[in-house]
């Protein structure tokens, strides 16, 4: 049978039904409200299991408290009441909750979890009063649940959540090396922020689970599957770890049984058939699975949704991603068509219902947070398209459909990210991608399978492990249910091993008396441009060390604190080691390193060899003009900026395109050769998030002209308003080596909206993602992801002075989607800044940049 | 040596007249705490000075004392605080603003010439100067995680005990009314 039998790839016809529209517009109305459920009953339970004072917590305690979590947890099936903002302050209104999907990650409509485990969720701590009242993405919460976080929940975490517990492990680990107490530079080095960020201290999720054996088999089968390698293996470990198993997946059961007893109990109230009957039949399905075998799509995805409750009750809501959905569920799908049970109208809408649940939370963010991660969501990546495992085209009639609830729910949760392989996949569904672009302003993220595969592949996957990769978090690729790749462990800000290169050692930033790093010389005495490339690497393989070495801390204090019995119970790997994911129980093993600079450090590299070792510029003149951010430089500052005068990645200039690739090599060899706590290997990434702009606003000028607090440059994308020729700045992306750029990247760009030329718009779209992907005759690898804004700088000017005008306007920040309202000052800079083109002719729109913000 | 005595007596004298009114209404504690911390609700929102840290830990004493729900707040709590400034002040040769505060036992005990001793101490919050502590925190705008990326703060040991001062901090405000 074939894969695509719909005669419209648009689906236009399909509309939402009117419960849906009016629960999506609550959902738009609701503000996100903090939850203590979660971190009030691991506290409890904790605390009765004596977790507290144990020096080490093993996978069976751990997975006795999550269990008695979910059966004891509150059994949502219907949310009752959302908080909106109002003239008066955050106020309640009610909610029509219609939803097919019984259960929320939260017992709130639209939830904040709390992980007090981890670094994160106490540092709200000090704004619980005011969180309510913030300017920024404000947050709900109850004057009772304000007291109890504050005297009971808060105070029990603050000897032991991760970060300070690895914080103590450095302490005695530097004791024992240099004999100083209460030392540990690289603590120290991570809290001054400006070097790099290691969300281990934040999370441990980043991955993608495997939902398909829960699909097929149903939990019971993997408990009995557990029970029977418990009984055959006599080492404790392992029995222990099977144990673990049966206890987090009989907890899941129970949770959604828990839910049905509660529909039933509604709907025995409930005077209206319709919602009686809606209530029964989730009763139906929620007996049924997770437990048993999904015999519908309904059920399959339910399924997803219940295990996906569970995951977050383990895991922290930060890069969480679903995979290839459309694969996983297709064959339910096809069933129910063919038999009848469902048309495409209500699986639309089931699609729909769904999304709008995976959406149901937000990360806790404090005030100042919102500076490095503004707007951002809970990052849940699904991929659709594609080829399978053995290189045939994935793309079948559900890909479609998801595209359409995708266009029809406009959410920055889930996170859609399309794969693309050029001669495979059909041209039609390329132009369904870009159409849905145009259309939603921002979504859905474009991969390139061909030069992904390949990168996969250089870090030792099968080929077919690297043909099913799903896409994690923001852009990041690895192997659907199998890959623990962790793949946001480190944010390293490159432009920092610059400075440190500039400064001998030094960093404006952290004062000009304080050695941070290693001296490698006063650049003012380099004969030659070689000399700085060297100290340049010196300093980004020291800093390369420090970020390393503590992200591998965090993880091993993870392996004695935070077993991972939910995830490793739903992935590939664990269950045939008998090991937990954390100890490296996955089929591959990684961590993942994302670059936040590159174009700004290339563009440095090239404007410091053209400008002092060609054109000899006294270097000192050169560090003169940074110090005084440009001020009395102005025309060196003019013609640094000038691509026409000095070499700009993004044009094809040779300069420019070797200094790029030098540096992407280095990240890769100096990453790749570092080992992580669980075995695996480093991999090196090219996507932000709002890092870029967070990081921009801490450092100072830097050589290629960009002056002081200015953003850095997004992902992997050249610097703005450098790169006139839309084809040339495609091309120097496209000929960066696949291999070095294994944990994705993100390339943003801005296309301006054609109105009334649409067609001719779309013809030229597709053609310059071709063109981008396009590995000319294998010369190349070709781009590897891309992503746009379709908006032009008028509307998104007018969108910071009106916010209320533009509620649902949607952009990509370097990697997640983010609404562009929730955005801070600095991030809506950037994104106005981006370089925007005009695509008929190609090439850049002029324009003067946004006013800084103070 | 006479400014110490004298500042000693008021003390004892505010402590004295807070408690008897509290025994009679908490509400009446309160009102008296705003009477004696006129400065320190001026600088909360405001301008501050070098003495913001003396009048903070002033009216954090106090209302410990007298606001049994205040007080809830240290039940049971043992952390070892040391504030200091970068600038040094040039007569003394010391940090302009210098003080430790330890709690336990459900009392607060202020130092105000501490030893900079890692052994005596759950964390150290080195600020630039006094403003960068009041930014630090108790501003509206901005927390603990703003101070650290402007550089104005440098925290050695446990960050939460931070969290935990902060919120404290902001419980004193939320009572008064003022952030």
């Amino acid at each position: 049978m074939a894969l695509v039998t719909i005669d419209d790839p648009s689906l236009n016809s399909c509309e939402l039904s009117g419960k849906l529209k009016r629960l999506r517009k609550d959902y738009f109305r609701a503000v996100p409200e903090i939850c203590i459920e979660r971190p009030k009953l691991v506290t409890q339970f904790s605390l009765e299991a004596g977790l507290f004072e144990q020096d080490k917590i093993s996978i069976l305690d751990k997975a006795r408290v999550y269990r008695k979590i979910l059966e004891t947890r509150e059994s949502v099936v219907r949310h009752n009441q959302g908080y909106e903002r109002t003239d008066s302050g955050l106020k309640p209104f009610e909610v029509e909750d219609t939803s097919p999907f019984a259960g929320s990650t939260t017992s709130k409509f639209k939830g904040v979890p709390l992980y007090p485990e981890f670094a994160i969720a106490l540092t709200i701590w000090p704004e619980l009063w005011t969180i309510s009242k913030r300017a920024s993405n404000p947050f709900h919460i109850t004057d009772s649940d304000v007291e109890k976080l504050n005297y009971e929940i808060f105070p029990r975490w603050m000897e032991n959540n991760i970060l300070e517990l690895a914080r103590k492990r450095c302490f005695e680990e530097n004791w024992k090396r240099y004999k100083r107490k209460k030392y540990a530079p690289e603590i120290k080095l991570f809290q001054q922020l400006v070097f790099f960020l290691t969300s281990k201290a934040g999370c441990i999720s980043h991955t993608i689970p495997d939902f398909s054996r829960a699909i097929s088999l149903g939990l019971r089968e993997i408990i009995d599957e557990a029970t029977e390698r418990e009984a055959s293996t006599s080492e404790p470990s392992k029995k222990e770890f099977y144990t673990a198993i049966q206890e987090v997946l009989e907890g899941i059961i129970a949770y959604s049984r828990n839910l049905a007893a509660k529909a039933e109990e509604l709907a025995e109230a409930e005077a209206d058939p319709t919602r009686k009957k809606e209530l029964l039949d989730i009763a139906e399905i929620n007996r049924r699975v997770p437990e048993f075998p999904a015999r519908t799509f309904r059920e399959g995805l339910t399924t997803v949704w219940i295990c996906w409750t569970a995951i977050h009750l383990e895991n922290p809501n930060i890069g969480l991603s679903l995979g290839r959905l459309d694969q996983i569920l297709y064959d339910l799908y096809r069933q129910d068509i063919q038999d009848g049970t469902i048309d495409i109208r209500g699986a639309i809408e089931l699609i729909c219902s769904l999304w709008l649940k995976i959406g149901d939370h937000v990360p806790a963010i404090p005030d100042s947070g919102e500076q490095l991660f503004g707007g951002t969501g809970s990052n849940q990546a699904i991929t659709i398209g594609g080829v399978d495992k053995d290189g045939n085209d994935a793309v079948n009639d559900l890909t479609y459909l998801m595209l359409r609830a995708t266009e029809l729910m406009k959410l920055r949760d889930p996170n859609p990210n399309a794969r693309y392989y050029q001669g495979v996949n059909s041209e039609d569904y390329l132009r369904r991608l870009c159409a849905l672009n145009i259309n939603t302003g921002a979504i859905p993220a474009i991969h390139n399978d061909r030069a992904v595969i390949k990168a996969l592949t250089a870090k030792g996957e099968t080929i077919e492990q690297a043909r099913d990769y799903g896409v994690i978090g923001c852009v990041e690729p690895g192997s659907n249910g199998r890959f623990y790749g962790h793949s946001a462990s480190i944010l390293l800000n490159l432009t920092s091993a610059l400075e440190l290169a500039l400064f001998n050692g030094k960093h404006r930033h952290t004062g000009m008396d304080l050695l941070i790093s290693k001296e490698t010389g006063d650049p003012t005495t380099f004969a030659t441009y070689q000399e700085f490339k060297d100290a340049f690497e010196v300093q980004t393989r020291w800093l390369v060390d420090q970020a390393t070495n503590l992200n591998n801390s965090l993880g091993s204090v993870h392996q004695v604190f935070y077993p991972t019995p939910i995830l490793s119970a739903l992935f590939e790997g664990p269950m045939e080691k008998g090991k937990d994911l954390i100890e490296g129980g996955a089929a591959i093993n990684s961590s993942g390193a994302a670059i936040i600079g590159l174009a700004d450090v290339a563009d440095s590299l090239s404007a410091i060899q053209k400008v002092i070792f060609e054109e000899r510029m006294p270097f000192a003149d050169f560090l003169d003009a940074l110090q005084k951010n440009f001020k009395g430089y102005e025309v060196l500052q003019t013609r640094l900026m000038n691509p026409e005068k000095t070499p700009k990645y993004g044009n094809e200039d040779p300069v420019a395109d070797t200094n790029v690739t030098w540096i992407v090599d280095l990240m890769d060899s100096t990453f790749g050769e570092k080992v992580n706590y669980r075995g695996g290997h480093y991999r090196v990434g090219y996507w932000t998030m709002t890092n870029h702009a967070g990081f921009g606003r801490l450092m100072q000028a830097t050589p290629n002209g960009r002056p002081a607090r200015e953003n850095f440059t997004s992902g992997i994308t050249p610097v703005s308003g450098v790169t006139p020729y839309l084809t040339k700045a495609l091309n120097s992306v496209a000929n960066l080596p696949a291999r070095c750029l294994s944990s994705g990247v993100a390339l943003n760009l801005k296309y301006t909206p054609e109105s009334g030329e649409e067609e001719r718009m779309l013809d030229n779209f597709v053609a310059s993602v071709e063109g981008y992907f396009d590995d000319a005759d294998g010369e190349r690898d070709g781009g590897m992801e891309i992503q746009f804004i379709i908006a032009d700088h008028k509307t998104l000017v007018d969108a910071v002075k009106h916010p209320e005008k533009y509620p649902e306007l949607l952009v990509r920040v370097s990697g997640y989607t983010a609404y562009f309202k929730d955005l801070n000052p600095q991030m809506q800079k950037e994104i106005i800044d981006r370089t925007e083109y005009l695509l008929s002719p190609g090439k850049m729109v002029p324009f003067d940049p946004f006013p800084l913000p103070k | 040596m006479i400014a110490r005595l004298k500042r000693s007596m008021i003390r004892i004298f505010k402590h004295t007249v807070s408690r008897i009114v509290s025994y009679i209404h908490e509400g009446a504690g309160l009102v008296l705490i705003k009477r004696f911390c006129k400065n320190l609700l001026k600088q909360l929102p405001g301008k501050a000075t070098d003495k913001f840290l003396e009048l903070l830990l002033d009216g954090m004493d106090l209302a410990f004392l007298v606001l049994p729900g205040y007080s809830k707040n240290i039940k049971d709590f043992k952390g070892r605080y040391l504030f200091k400034t970068r600038e040094i002040e040039t007569e003394t040769d010391r940090p302009v603003v210098d003080a430790s505060v330890i709690f336990k036992n459900g009392k607060m005990k202020v130092d105000s010439k501490p030893e900079d001793n890692p052994d005596k101490w759950d964390v150290r919050v080195t600020f630039k100067n006094a403003a960068a502590l009041r930014d630090f925190i108790f501003s509206r705008d901005q927390d603990i995680l703003d101070s650290l990326l402007a550089n104005d703060v440098e925290v050695d040991g446990n960050l939460n005990y931070v969290y935990k001062f902060g919120f404290m901090v902001r419980d004193l405000g939320h009572r008064f009314g003022v952030g």
